[in-house]
């Protein structure tokens, strides 16, 4: 029996090569290929993760055609303008227009006649508002969590017998429910933003052309894109900290010591290391962008929820998730609950595309890259 | 330039990132005390006895305002039912991922299902949960439908993070095992997954305190009750759903019971991660790889 | 080992979770507007304190998830702010087998946020059109300035301030402002959701009400409740005859009187914003409950006996308690219309027996 890799994906933490001395045997069952032991233990625990997989998968199978059956009504109506008209308009009554003068339509005893405005709707101001919301959640986490996980797995331990007590503090801000985060980005941080940030935002970028996203561009608000940015990185360092922190410190210390050797200041080590867990690092981002897409309550509540699209991050916003928390209870029709269920639908499709090419472009065609 | 270089612009630019790391790990400590400092000041002063001991009772009502009984036996028993149900098949799943998957065409769909699954958001699954769970099975709200979605929330994240945690357990472990004779079922229960039980418990423990602060998914399914229940048929009080119900009360009082709801709640989690750490602690000693 | 500790607290659990379902409880499952929701509190506690045996639950989850609870079947009665639509009755069974009772009134005020303004600010219908459809822009505007004479409003720019979620209350403000402005009606219109084209939004009263003393110059509506408890200033409202009325439960019982000729029976629903009446405050409404007609899709006939005796209890005792918690009792002639659709509850083909 060649030694060949359990699992083609793990590197050998003293080599850090991939596959092992011998080559990756794809498909055979790696190592316990000679250890066969069909009806006892292997043959349970096997089916029984192979049926958990299988679980997630139907998950998805339940989730898939429910919407799509749901949201067939309006992919019918929209088609792929969905995507591209801004307007967001639910349906309601309003008194008839003249097509042609724009005049309003009186009948013969001078009465007013009201008609239903049948609804419109699309979804490129919620998409933007997702994507950006996400983005600037991810500016923020994203070096922050890594930053922090850098220190509790190379700084802290000098500093103090266990770090143990700050990782639980930090974990301790995934126990904070949605809802207690919008309340203090309400009541908190959008007064800050209204009366502290944005104005003197105003005074700086208001006059350089290229900066004006970063001008309110009318009344401050406080309630806007930013807020819900900076809620949501908040709501996603913790679990990708915590990840983040388990990977670092799995990368085995011969690396570390390799490149330290070799004269590496601290930064390049850690570097090094950051590399060599990107594999791990990247699911953990995964999992925190995943989290801010999603999030529905707190950013309900400090986004503004407007329907529209603004270059600048100070303004109000909406997001696909929130949008859909904020209408489908009082959706009055049919068409109204499939327009929401065609943005669920849409987000999903979304996620999909981006994990898969993300994936491919951080990580490779390996799910799990090798080290240095 | 090259990856070790020792000049004077590496060795600043290093000064440099290692204060930017400190001053993260503070950044978010003050985050969290900014946040966990605000929710104390509005909270705590309506923490009292009869906030764990009595069921709400509506303004005007003798008692006034009461307490919030039903939302904390309800989310202990929601959460109780949802990871009996949501860890075993997430940790399951994230061995198959991890340790299944060289020989197998459906690990990549089911990472990818995974990830893409922990970034439902939580309303839609409250919606699934209402469609498939409350109106055709049991003609109305109750709280297995509320913990089974609560579940669909859980087991993707969970799978997600056994799975990167398991992958982090070196392979000379696994190869060792196979060295003396143990089968692949084997090496996973007695070495792989001890090695890996730290890890595995705070994946675990970040998707239960994720799960027990969201509310959209138990609009729909459990629904609410002002009743303490233990009974998972009916309709089911939770501590998120009271607080957002009283949040968004006219009245300050109530909206104070919120604010203490939320104090109690992170207490909730708080306890939960200490007696999990607590517990798993013995197994813990000795186990991480130190390499 | 399974020992003995074990065992018994399983059997605990097993005796408490199935605890519920050997009781002789009744109990019934409402859901829907979020407006009447501290009343109907009140009253299911109270009723549960003369009847201990009757448990009822009502949950505010708006009143569009209590129509689709009661078309589906998955509440016993529900509750909505604007009255079911021709396509909502039919999705929910049609006219004929459902009973929409009117339980309290209420009134939408229009709240502001003026620093340093002091009295009251009257206003009325086309004017605060404009405000919203963007024609008047500050709190100087000629037109606000002409209604309040002699006072020193401010020189702030007006941001109107709406619901972003779909509610009834914002089905009674559009509505009433359709009335009160042919522009209004013809860009806005009217609903439980529409589109605005200028301002400031939030989700639910919570959310405007928290806008509206954030922002100043800030103007937003609003149920009373919501302006009373969080101590905001409200605007003194011109209604049909001319008169400036204040949101008080007499005014908008006073709205309510006038419906009574427009009832018909048993989906008692009626408009009554902008009615005739010198002391009548012009944006009120009446909050509804639906029920199935005939009670026998309860399956038992206790509940059904429960429930008719509930309503009953709550549109004539209960209504004692509405003024208390904000809200306008209904006048008798409303009263008198209630009793009877009540009255035409059946279970199975027939009337159902209760005490009373």
């Amino acid at each position: 029996m060649s030694i060949s890799s359990f699992d083609s994906r793990i590197p050998d933490p003293l080599t850090g090569l991939v596959g092992g001395i011998g080559g990756t045997p794809a498909r055979q069952g790696g190592i316990f290929r000679a250890t066969g032991n069909t009806l006892g233990g292997d043959f349970y625990l096997a089916l029984l993760a192979r049926g958990s997989a299988g679980i997630v998968l139907l998950m998805l199978a339940t989730l898939v055609p429910v919407l799509a059956i749901a949201a067939v009504p309006s992919i019918r109506g929209f088609g792929a303008g969905f995507l591209r008209t801004t307007r967001w308009s639910p349906e309601h009554e309003a008194q008839k227009r003249d097509p042609r003068t724009g005049f309003l339509v009186h009948d013969e005893d001078g009465e007013v006649i009201k008609k239903t405005v049948p609804g419109v709707f699309g979804a490129l101001p919620v998409i933007y508002g997702t994507v950006v919301s996400s983005a600037l959640a991810l500016l923020f986490a994203v070096p922050v969590s890594l930053g922090a996980a850098l220190f509790l797995v190379r700084i802290g331990p000098w500093l103090t017998a266990s770090i143990s007590i700050i990782s639980f503090l930090i974990e301790f801000l995934a126990a904070i429910p949605s809802i207690a985060y919008g309340i203090w980005g309400l009541f908190v941080v959008a007064p800050f933003l209204q009366n502290h940030l944005e104005p003197p935002l105003n005074n700086f970028f208001g006059h350089v052309p290229f900066l004006r996203f970063l001008h309110t561009d009318g009344q401050p608000i406080g309630r806007d894109m930013f807020n819900a940015g900076l809620i949501l990185a908040i709501m996603i360092l913790p679990i990708i900290t915590a990840i983040s922190r388990d990977v670092l410190r799995s990368v085995p210390r011969v690396q570390i010591e390799g490149t330290q050797a070799l004269g590496a200041t601290w930064w390049q080590s850690s570097w090094a290391m950051l590399r060599y867990g990107r594999s791990g690092l990247f699911g953990a981002v995964m999992l925190g962008l995943a989290r801010a897409a999603g999030e529905t309550m707190a950013v309900a509540m400090v986004i503004g929820n407007a329907i529209q699209i603004h270059s600048s991050i100070f303004r109000s916003a909406q997001t696909m998730s929130s949008l859909i928390a904020n209408e489908f209870a009082e959706a009055s029709t049919d068409m109204h609950r499939s327009a929401l269920i065609e943005v669920a639908l849409i987000l999903l499709m979304m996620s999909l595309a981006f994990n898969v090419v993300a994936r491919y472009l951080v990580v490779g065609r390996h799910s799990r890259a090798g080290g240095a | 330039m090259e990856l070790t270089a020792y000049d004077a612009y590496s060795r600043g630019k290093s000064t440099i990132m290692f204060g930017l790391c400190v001053l993260s790990t503070g950044a978010i400590l003050a985050a969290l005390g900014l946040v966990v400092g605000y929710l104390i000041s509005i909270g705590y002063k309506s923490v009292d006895v009869a906030f764990f001991t009595q069921a709400p009772v509506p303004p005007g009502g003798v008692g006034y305002p009461g307490g919030m009984l039903n939302g904390i036996v309800g989310t202990a028993i929601l959460i109780g039912l949802a990871s009996a149900v949501g860890i075993p098949i997430g940790l399951l799943a994230g061995v198959y991922l991890a340790e299944y998957s060289s020989n197998s065409w459906m690990a990549s769909p089911v990472r990818f299902i995974a990830d893409v699954l922990t970034g439902v958001p939580s309303i839609v699954v409250g919606i699934l949960g209402y469609e498939l769970l409350v109106v055709p099975l049991s003609h109305h709200y109750n709280g297995w439908a509320g913990a089974v979605a609560l579940a669909f929330i859980m087991i993707p994240l969970v799978a997600r993070t056994t799975e990167e945690m398991l992958l982090l357990v070196p392979r000379s472990y696994r190869e060792a095992s196979v060295a003396l004779g143990a089968t692949k079922a084997r090496t996973i229960l007695k070495v792989v997954l001890p090695a890996a039980t730290g890890s595995v418990i705070t994946g675990v423990m970040l998707a239960i305190a994720r799960v027990a602060g969201e509310t959209a998914p138990l609009l729909f399914t459990a629904l609410g009750s002002r009743f303490i229940e233990t009974n998972p048929n009916h309709p089911f009080p939770s501590l998120t759903v009271q607080i957002y119900r009283k949040a968004m009360e006219p009245y300050k009082e109530e909206n104070r019971q919120a604010w203490a709801g939320i104090l109690v709640l992170l207490l909730l989690i708080f306890v939960l991660n200490l007696m999990v750490r607590l517990a798993a602690s013995p197994l813990l000693r000795g186990r991480h790889p130190r390499r | 080992m399974i020992r003995a500790k074990t065992i018994a607290a399983s059997v605990t659990v097993l005796l408490g979770l199935g605890a519920g379902a050997f009781a002789q409880d009744v109990r019934l499952q409402g859901g829907g507007a979020t407006f009447p929701a501290p009343i109907y509190q009140r009253w299911v506690t109270e009723y549960q304190r003369l009847h201990p045996e009757v448990k009822i639950d009502y949950q505010e989850i708006g009143s569009g998830g209590g129509i689709k609870g009661i078309t589906d079947k998955t509440f016993d009665f529900a509750g909505s702010d604007a009255p079911l639509s021709k396509k909502e009755l039919a999705k929910a069974g049609g006219a004929p087998s459902l009973v929409e009772i009117p339980t309290v009134a209420g009134a939408v005020v229009v709240a502001y946020n003026l620093p340093g303004y002091k009295g009251e600010l009257k206003l009325d219908g086309p004017t605060l059109a404009g405000m919203y459809l963007g024609a008047i822009k500050t709190w100087h505007d000629p037109k606000i300035t002409a209604l309040n004479p002699g006072t020193n409003l401010p020189n702030l720019p007006i941001t109107p301030v709406y619901r972003t979620d779909g509610s009834g209350t914002n089905y009674i403000w559009t509505n009433y402002l359709c009335g009160q402005s042919a522009e209004f009606n013809g860009t806005i219109g009217s609903g439980k959701t529409v589109e605005w084209p200028l301002g400031s939004g939030g989700p639910q009263n919570a959310g405007v009400t928290q806008i509206v003393q954030q922002t100043r110059g800030a103007i937003g509506y609003v149920e009373l409740a919501y302006a009373l408890q969080n101590r905001i200033p409200y605007a003194v409202l011109k209604n049909k005859d001319g008169n400036f009325v204040r949101p008080t439960g007499e005014s908008v019982s006073m709205a309510g009187e006038g419906a009574v000729g427009n009832m018909k029976s048993n989906i008692l629903a009626a408009d009554i914003w902008n009615q005739p009446g010198a002391k009548a405050y012009p944006i009120s409404s009446f909050t509804y409950i639906i029920v199935h007609k005939d009670l026998g899709i309860l399956k038992d006939q206790r509940k059904a006996q429960a429930l008719v005796q509930f309503l009953r209890w709550a549109t004539t005792d209960g209504e004692k308690m509405a003024e208390q918690l904000d809200y306008a009792p209904l006048s008798p002639g409303v009263q008198k219309k209630v009793r009877q659709a009540l009255d035409s509850l059946t279970l199975d083909g027939k009337p159902v027996a209760t005490a009373r």
